[in-house]
């Protein structure tokens, strides 16, 4: 039950004064309440979902920012990775000289 | 959302191995306190790539594991009352009370009935006006806000054929309860970042300063625990103890302020028991009295029931990292997801469900992060 899961939506309604919506996690659709959201999210943005309620916007900029620094990461340690095995082999021509 | 699939990314997921063992100038012991990281971490083999660096701990984070006994039992109570429509999420219904389970109430003919959302309790309750209907309100500060706003909506229109038979559990209390322990082996928290989502984190802010521990809040892919356990490491390896928030994405420091404060509203805290654990002062959330219309205890005479645990499930040990579930004498022989002793069996999200399915797994698609 613990699970949260992340999900677009796709609608919003009021029900006789709480807000609901329609949620779109990767092509199942269900209705999810969106209230505790409400302020702060249109159609087309993501949330987190547990047990049928809205817990938390998803920020997509935030979630893109993360990503590109961690990709930025791990890139420059392939780099790192690469001159080692550089220098190691230029080491190895070294003493074979 | 295009970046969700990435926080999957076996390049960074390496990289971030590759930084956490060469960082680390000696192993230090962290846990993560969410039954569902546990089990991320344990079926990508996040616990075995970082061995030399870091010694993963599974906290105490399984709602269904910690629901103590006695409410179990209560449950039971309830369920098999002929005019009872009883309502629970799916997890909780092999959960083994003192001698039966909820299916096997059902089974027996009890009306026991698998809901999603609270929400589908409720409207259950107002399409049945002839008959009671409860909802087991289990779990963290996840499925508080749910739970509060079912028994909110439920007094808002007039429906009195609803009840909660209510077992929440906070996370703060059982960390300091496990760094109090004299034994406490833990030197660093992952705390779990959907129920910071909710709360937020300043709660966690005191207790990494007074015991000197780095708590990152963090999310549940690969890349986020990963990243989560590099910035632990970090502060360990600085002498620094603070909370830092990995998980930006979706975890603002004051949390979702309109579910924190109608949780605030419908519930109280109060002194609750943890299965295998004990009881934990203020770490459990119970109705306030405006809304005992709404408690399922005091509606079905259930409030005084009190039993004690069975010696033979070390469900204790293994929640708070004592032991490791492989070392208890029972699992996978005597208890076994078919057959579980223990609700860490039985629960998606247990620790011990986690390494008995790990042979499972190996066997399927391997473990995927950094291999
Ligand atoms: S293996 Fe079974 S009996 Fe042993 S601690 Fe886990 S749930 Fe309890």
């Amino acid at each position: 039950m613990c699970l949260g899961i992340p999900g677009k939506i796709t609608a919003i309604r009021d029900d006789a004064g709480l807000t609901m919506g329609v949620v779109d996690f990767g092509g199942i659709r269900r209705d999810v309440c969106l209230q505790y959201v409400s302020d702060e999210v249109a159609i087309g943005d993501y949330v987190i979902v547990h047990v049928g309620f809205a817990i938390t916007k998803m920020d997509e900029d935030e979630a893109r920012r993360t990503f590109e620094v961690l990709r930025e990461m791990s890139q420059l340690e392939e780099l790192d990775w690469m001159a080692d095995v550089a220098d190691a082999s230029l080491k190895d021509t070294e003493k074979r000289a | 959302m295009r970046y969700l699939a990435e926080y999957r990314d076996p390049a960074i997921a390496k990289a971030l191995i590759d930084r956490i063992t060469t960082r680390a100038t000696r192993r230090w012991t962290l846990m993560e306190v969410c039954g569902g990281q546990t089990h991320t971490i344990v079926r990508q083999g996040i616990d075995e790539f970082l061995d030399s660096a870091v010694e993963m701990i599974h906290g105490p984070g399984c709602p269904v594991c910690v629901t103590p006994l006695e409410q179990i039992d209560k449950a039971l109570a309830i369920a098999a009352q002929p005019n009872v429509i009883f309502t629970s999420f799916g997890d909780m219904l092999r959960v083994p009370g003192s001698d039966c389970d909820l299916q096997q109430v059902r089974a027996r003919g009890g009306d026991v009935k698998v809901v999603y959302s609270p929400l589908d309790a409720l409207a259950l309750a107002r399409k049945h006006p002839e008959r009671e209907v409860v909802f087991f309100a289990v779990g963290f500060e996840t499925t508080a806000p749910a739970n509060a706003m079912a028994v909110w909506r439920a007094r808002e229109l007039g429906v009195r054929n609803f009840s909660v038979l209510v077992s929440h559990v906070t996370v703060p209390p059982a960390i300091t309860a496990i760094l109090e322990a004299p034994d406490n082996r833990v030197q660093g928290f992952l705390a779990a970042g959907h129920v910071c989502a909710v709360m937020g984190y300043t709660e966690y802010e005191p207790i990494a300063a007074r015991y000197r521990v780095p708590i990152i809040v963090t999310g549940f892919e690969p890349v986020d625990i990963l990243e989560g356990i590099a910035m632990a490491v970090a502060q360990l390896e600085e002498g620094r103890h603070e909370v830092e928030n990995q998980y930006v994405r979706s975890v603002r420091r004051l949390g979702t302020e309109p579910a924190r404060a109608l949780v605030a509203q419908v519930f109280e805290l109060t002194d609750r028991p943890w299965r295998g654990i004990g009881t934990i002062p203020m770490s459990g959330l119970r109705l306030r009295d405006e809304f005992s219309a709404y408690d399922a205890e005091r509606k079905f005479g259930v409030e005084g029931l009190r039993v004690t645990e069975p010696a033979d499930c070390r469900a204790g040990d293994v929640l708070t990292g004592r032991i490791k579930p492989p070392q208890c004498t029972a699992f996978g022989t005597r208890c076994t997801p078919e057959h579980p002793l223990g609700a860490p069996m039985v629960s998606s999200e247990g620790a011990c469900s986690a390494y008995f399915n790990l042979a499972k797994y190996r066997r399927g698609e391997g473990a995927e992060v950094g291999a």
